[in-house]
């Protein structure tokens, strides 16, 4: 599955954007503490994974949900990342409904009259354009 | 400076973006899974929730050092001393000079300890590499 021990870093470009939004501006960060972040930040994911996935054969659960993830964090004294975890989670969601939605008026509008669908065409254009 | 930093997590927006890449995080997830599946609103989860973890340890980190350059030393001392961060203990250890390390040995054998503390390295190595 993993061919290369490099294909479980993150992108450093990326883990430097978020480190620098975290701390003050003009500070700096060394590159060995910055290297520690990331790696860090790979074991975090391996283990909050391993956690919700025992969490969730306790249940019964064969794959894990939102829900264990959570709820693991929270035994994991990261219980302050559940508000706001909780709320991206909320626009998430909204976000994959509303998707779906312009998914099905498209495909009802390009089923029918082409020619008159000039209100389609205005949905389309909101949609953004997917195609 | 929990405060200051939960607050600083509240007045961030909710979003449905991640920076991190969706696809990195997935591979990062399977090295630890049996099972195979991941939703889509999991994997989005796990790498919001990384996301986090990166800028919290950035901050907290970046609370000791006092204004000036965030170092590797800052990070090592916030693992030892955090009890949520005991899992990167190994990923991110206290450095010690040789002269410490040889010390340290000698005092071991002088009080006729038979414990191994000696393969610490090659002992974490292989674990990361189970992981």
């Amino acid at each position: 599955m993993v061919e290369r021990i490099e294909d479980l870093n993150l992108p450093n470009a990326v883990i430097a954007r978020l480190i620098k939004e975290a701390i003050p501006d003009g500070s700096n960060v060394s590159k060995e503490a910055r290297a520690a972040i990331a790696k860090a930040a790979s074991v975090f994911a391996i283990f909050v994974t391993s956690s919700s996935t025992a969490l969730a054969h306790k249940q019964n659960h064969r794959t894990i949900t939102a829900k264990d993830i959570l709820q693991t964090l929270n035994e994991l004294d990261f219980e302050s990342f559940v508000p706001s975890l909780t709320q991206d989670l909320e626009v998430y969601r909204k976000m994959v409904k509303d998707k779906k939605e312009s998914k099905a008026n498209k495909k009802d509008t390009s089923t029918g009259d082409a020619a008159a669908s000039s209100s389609s065409a205005a949905a389309a254009t909101e949609n953004g354009e997917a195609e | 400076m929990v405060d200051a930093s939960k607050l600083q997590q509240q007045q961030r927006k909710p979003s449905a973006d991640t920076f991190l890449p969706l696809s990195r995080v997935r591979t990062i997830m399977k090295s630890s899974m049996d099972t195979g599946l991941i939703t889509n609103e999991v994997l989005f989860l796990m790498t919001k929730c990384t996301e986090l973890f990166v800028q919290h340890l950035a901050r907290e980190a970046y609370t000791a050092t006092c204004g000036e350059t965030l170092k590797y030393e800052h990070l090592s001392q916030l693992v030892n001393k955090s009890k949520n961060l005991e899992f990167l203990l190994q990923i991110v250890p206290e450095k010690i000079r040789v002269h410490e390390f040889q010390e340290m040995l000698r005092l071991n054998r002088a009080s006729g300890s038979d414990e191994d503390d000696d393969d610490d390295e090659s002992g974490s190595e292989s674990e990361s590499e189970a992981e």
